[in-house]
């Protein structure tokens, strides 16, 4: 049950052509990795860096699960079942922020 | 197994299951959706901890060697690959390629351990920042622990695998079992000294300045053991005859594969969460 | 599809067995005997098993509680000491809980779940003996402090944050309740993993997910929560581990820790929890009131996704255990909105059930009384529950005995109503004998009423101010008749559950022999011998309808038969090999555990040892496999 590529990969679902889709993802990771070291030392807006590092590992860790764990080309219930687990991992992790930020958390001995 | 033989299975698709998914598989994914929680609520900890430090605390950007880091990261990524690679190898049926790329995730993972014993040390003897003397020591410690184990566990199953890809065809022996144990036995012993000694004693060497006799000293024996040990590794995968391991296995090597590739996406959140973003927070609040 | 198991090229092939194969990876082959038990994979051996652990830690935890009631009879009461109440309270609640109605369940999800599949066996068959042997590890490792001077666990069932710290509970006790919970967790989360797997792969052709009996479905839900609930707990526990074993400060105040953390880690897993605790039950019932009513279950496309709609709003639910801890007015807001959201679904499946009862030709046998009691015992639990939902009326019932009453109806009067039905109903099927029918009224009747005496009373001695786990009270607070009375109606309550038991061992023994079918049910496992062939199905069944069973029996006729299934073919059936593994794993881990609560490092690295080597060796050992060929297991285009 292939899905089908992307028009400029050659080959469809052949393990030779797979073999240069990882290694050209594993260069994009690399250098996505150097972007975010260089970004925590340039002087833009909390905010925006917040947000590019946030962004920058979802598209590292999308490219990993989707190429690399194969989900692509499997069937859609690998999805699910996975992000059954991430969103509520994720929701869980929000939920948990929030709870502890609010104003009546604030721990007495803390001084900001 | 020939190749011509390999293309007759397809990886994707078992047709003894209602879903055609191979149960192991559909194992390993239900695993990696349970373990999300579980990382999730360590990251969680972690992180409620950052919101209100108590005073005394110590200031994780004047901790961190975010270039180590970094590249221990790049590592960590490269093994990601050669994991693909190996899997994408045996099911092709390319046992020799497999080996080699297995090797390779081996190593690149060691590397990564070895970076993280040389930040563990250096933080408690340097920074004096330990897992009992403040909160950020304690959650900082246990979640990056718990994923150097997860690490640790994971070149282990590796290495089990490579080993057991020797195997040879027929019947299981005791002799055979005894030279497993002994391949086992200098597998552990290449590796351990690998992230234990000698990664940590090059770092000490190339990136924090140590004195070449200093370096001698501490890591010329562990240094000498490790090559005895990639020599008996190469020895023992001298080829010996046709084994029992070929692309009716790659799903077991694509399920460890899974979790391998786990381990890497939940260190890229550590790596943001724990350690970028504190530069961008640091940032904003100069101390 | 599901018997072609030994086709599936992804399963290692079996080595050719003219020699005997190596040492290590020698089979046991005992079918009957101690040996045959412990090394058993066969989920029928291991359902029982589970069943039969669960029943005696079922009682176990019954006479704590009567000690407990005993000890509250009269106010100013001192049969026991203040700290062996403790002891009592905590080990009622962690028993019950975790090593009574948790793998009660387990034994239904084992014995059932294949046979309703259409399956011979789980998807992984030694993991799910290392499940049951886990289990066992992780009993033993809460029970053992009744042995030791230390004593068994004081902490409550819950134990909060600091009073497990190193500082509050120096003792062995704190250490065996946080490990002993850590094993079990492991035990769970295995189990739901393979159950995860078999419901979703190892369905008989025809068997559409919509088709699959509502029980599996409760199975497939509960299997979901349990492997995302658990590890929250696993991280709590461990975070209290780290800080009595290692020194950490998750917990410790003086350096920046927090103990509310604990509690909303607890509760992330606790709340979960109690679904898992139902929504089995909630399975029973629907499988038991279509039978006794001879109508199919009302509505089941949304039964099914009313259970799956608890099961995903019950994790965002968890701080309504916290609402007098300070959150602030949005974040309990929330909670108590998402409380009351979550028994609209809940409310739903009674609907249906009164549906499916309604019009019915109803046969009051002992299952169908349980059930029905069960949903009306369980809706005045919910009511006190929606109570709890208001979180300013909350800040009036919570810590109270309100609570207990609560928590009772919906754990006695549902999961356990739900269980003794259940036990009653499957009885047949895998002894063989029908359970005597007057010794079951008898048992329902005085359970019923001992159950009310007991528990009813609580609402009004919470809403009249009584405190939870208090070990005695004053004589002029106005407590004394509600006590007594809930007291005297504990022992009932004891009685009946006897007299349950008594039946269950006379009818093993001198019950009526049943067949294939005594209740004239409507799923698969009906429609094998009683009890079931180690293979269970000699032909693999293709389902054509919900309630396959059923529809072959009363309408198998009407439509055209589909081409007969392809005989278990020339090789026979294929039957797991027994392993000695999953048991020796288990060992190691019991042996790790108790070693690290004793804080032994030699002791846990030889666990760990044992633990590793075994788990290798099951690794190399293989599926293994043999094959048989049954009498009539070959279909009329057989060779």
């Amino acid at each position: 049950m292939d899905v089908a590529l992307p028009a400029g990969s050659p080959g469809h679902g052949s393990a030779q052509s797979r073999f240069h889709i990882y290694v050209q993802i594993a260069m994009i990771l690399a250098v996505i990795t150097g972007v975010e070291l260089l970004l925590i030392f340039l002087p833009f807006p909390k905010p925006l860096l917040i947000t590019g590092l946030v962004l920058l590992s979802a598209v590292k860790f999308t490219f990993v699960i989707f190429f690399f764990m194969h989900l692509r080309w499997d069937r859609i219930f690998c999805t699910i079942l996975f992000f059954i687990g991430l969103v509520l991992a994720g929701g869980t992790m929000w939920a948990l922020l929030h709870l502890f930020a609010v104003k009546d958390s604030i721990p007495l001995t803390f001084q900001p | 197994m020939s190749q011509a033989a390999a293309a007759t299975l397809d990886h994707h698709h078992d047709p003894s299951t209602a879903t055609g998914i191979p149960n192991k598989k559909l194992l390993l994914w239900a695993f990696l959706a349970s373990d999300c929680m579980f990382f999730g609520t360590l990251i969680s900890t972690h992180l409620i901890y950052r919101l209100h430090p108590p005073p005394d605390n110590p200031v994780p950007t004047q901790v961190f060697n975010i270039e180590l880091t970094s590249f221990s990261t790049f590592i960590l990524l490269m093994s990601s690959l050669m994991m693909a690679l190996a899997v994408n190898a045996i099911q092709r049926g390319n046992l020799r390629s497999m080996r080699s790329a297995l090797l390779g995730t081996i190593l690149c993972g060691c590397i990564f351990l070895g970076c993280q014993v040389s930040e563990f040390t250096t933080f408690v003897e340097v920074k004096h920042v330990t897992i009992t003397n403040s909160i950020f020591g304690s959650t900082f410690f246990t979640l990056t622990g718990t994923h150097g184990t997860h690490v640790a566990i994971g070149v282990l199953w590796l290495g089990l695998m490579y080993i057991r890809s020797f195997k040879p065809a027929g019947e299981a022996t005791g002799r055979w079992m005894l030279r497993n144990v002994g391949h086992v036995l200098v597998f552990a012993a290449a590796a351990g000294l690998m992230f234990v000694f000698v990664v940590p004693g090059l770092i000490s060497l190339f990136v924090e300045g140590e004195a070449l006799s200093a370096f001698v000293h501490h890591t010329a024996l562990p240094i000498g053991g490790e090559i005895a040990a990639l020599g008996a590794l190469a020895w023992l995968a001298r080829p010996a005859g046709p084994v029992d391991f070929s692309a009716a296995n790659a799903n077991d090597v694509e399920s460890m594969g899974l979790y391998w590739h786990f381990v890497d996406i939940v260190w890229i959140v550590i790596f943001t969460a724990v350690y970028l973003l504190e530069y961008v927070f640091a940032a904003a609040t100069p101390h | 599809m599901a018997e072609a198991l030994t086709r599936s090229e992804f399963i290692g092939r079996e080595a050719p067995s003219t020699a005997r194969p190596f040492l290590l990876f020698r089979r046991p082959t005992a079918k009957t005997g101690l040996l045959g038990w412990l090394t058993t994979v066969d989920h029928k051996k291991i359902g029982l098993m589970y069943g039969a652990f669960a029943t005696c830690f079922f009682i176990l935890g019954g006479l704590e509680a009567l000690l407990i009631r005993t000890q509250l009879i009269v106010p100013n009461n001192h049969l026991v000491t203040a700290h062996f109440y403790n002891e009592l309270f905590t080990m009622h609640g962690t028993t019950m809980i975790f090593l009574a109605v948790m793998p009660l369940n387990a034994a239904f999800f084992n014995l059932l779940v294949p046979l309703q599949i259409g399956a011979r066996d789980v998807a992984f068959p030694r993991l799910n003996a290392f499940s049951l042997w886990v289990f066992v590890a992780g009993a033993i490792i809460l029970n053992v402090g009744w042995f030791l001077k230390a004593g068994a666990p004081a902490n409550g069932w819950f134990g909060y944050a600091p009073l497990t710290s190193k500082q509050f509970t120096p003792d062995i006790s704190a250490d065996l309740w946080t490990v002993g919970l850590q094993v079990l967790g492991v035990s769970s989360i295995v189990a739901s993993l393979n159950f995860i797997v078999t419901i979703i792969n190892l369905r008989a052709p025809g068997l559409t997910m919509m088709r699959l009996p509502v029980f599996c479905w409760m199975t497939l839900v509960t299997s979901f929560l349990l492997i995302l609930a658990m590890p929250s707990i696993a991280i709590a526990l461990a975070e209290v581990i780290f800080d009595r074993h290692f020194g950490t400060n998750f917990f410790e105040v003086s350096s920046g820790g927090q103990p509310v953390l604990w509690m909303h880690l607890f509760w992330i897993f606790g709340h979960p929890e109690v679904y898992i605790l139902i929504l089995p039950p909630m399975g029973y019932i629907s499988e038991i009131l279509p039978t006794f009513a001879r109508k199919p279950l009302f509505g089941y496309p949304v039964v099914v996704f009313s259970g799956a709609m608890i099961g995903f709003i019950g994790f965002g639910v968890w701080s309504h255990h916290m609402f007098t801890t300070g959150m602030g007015t949005v974040a309990t807001s929330a909670f108590a909105l998402a409380t009351m959201a979550i028994a609209v679904p809940t409310g739903v499946k009674i609907f249906n059930w009164i549906g499916t009862l309604w019009g019915g030709h109803l046969r009051m046998r002992t299952p169908m009384l349980f059930a029905l009691g069960f949903i009306w015992m369980f809706m005045m639990g919910g009511f006190s529950g929606i109570m709890h939902a208001a979180a300013p009326a909350d800040y009036q019932q919570h810590n109270s005995y309100f609570v207990v009453a609560h928590f009772h109806y919906v754990l006695i009067g549902g999961s356990v109503f739900a269980l003794l039905a259940a036990i009653h109903y499957w009885f047949p099927k895998f002894t063989g004998r029908k359970v005597n029918e007057l010794l079951g009224r008898i048992s329902f009747w005085t359970i019923f009423v001992g159950f009310n005496v007991t528990f009813f009373p609580m609402h009004f001695l919470g809403l009249d101010g009584m405190p939870r786990r208090t070990w005695t009270y004053d004589a002029d607070m106005g407590w004394n008749q509600g006590n007594l009375i809930s007291t005297l109606g504990a022992y009932l309550l004891g009685v009946g559950l006897v007299v349950y038991l008594v039946g269950m061992i006379w009818s093993a023994f001198k019950g009526e022999v049943a067949g294939n079918d005594p209740w004239d049910g409507r799923t698969l496992e009906w429609s094998i011998p009683s009890p079931p062939p180690e293979y269970n199905f000699a032909v693999t069944p293709v389902v054509r309808a919900r309630d396959a069973w059923w529809y072959e029996k009363y309408h198998g006729k009407e439509h055209a038969p589909e081409p007969a299934p392809a005989a278990a073919g020339h090789g026979g059936i294929h039957i797991p090999d027994q392993s000695w593994y999953p048991l020796f794993a288990a060992a190691g881990l019991l042996i790790a555990g108790l070693s690290f609560a004793d804080y032994s490092l030699a002791g846990s690295i030889t666990g760990v040892a044992i633990l590793f080597v075994s788990v290798y060796l099951w690794a190399l050992e293989g599926p293994g496999g043999y094959h048989v060929h049954p009498e009539g297991a070959h279909g009329p285009a057989a060779h």
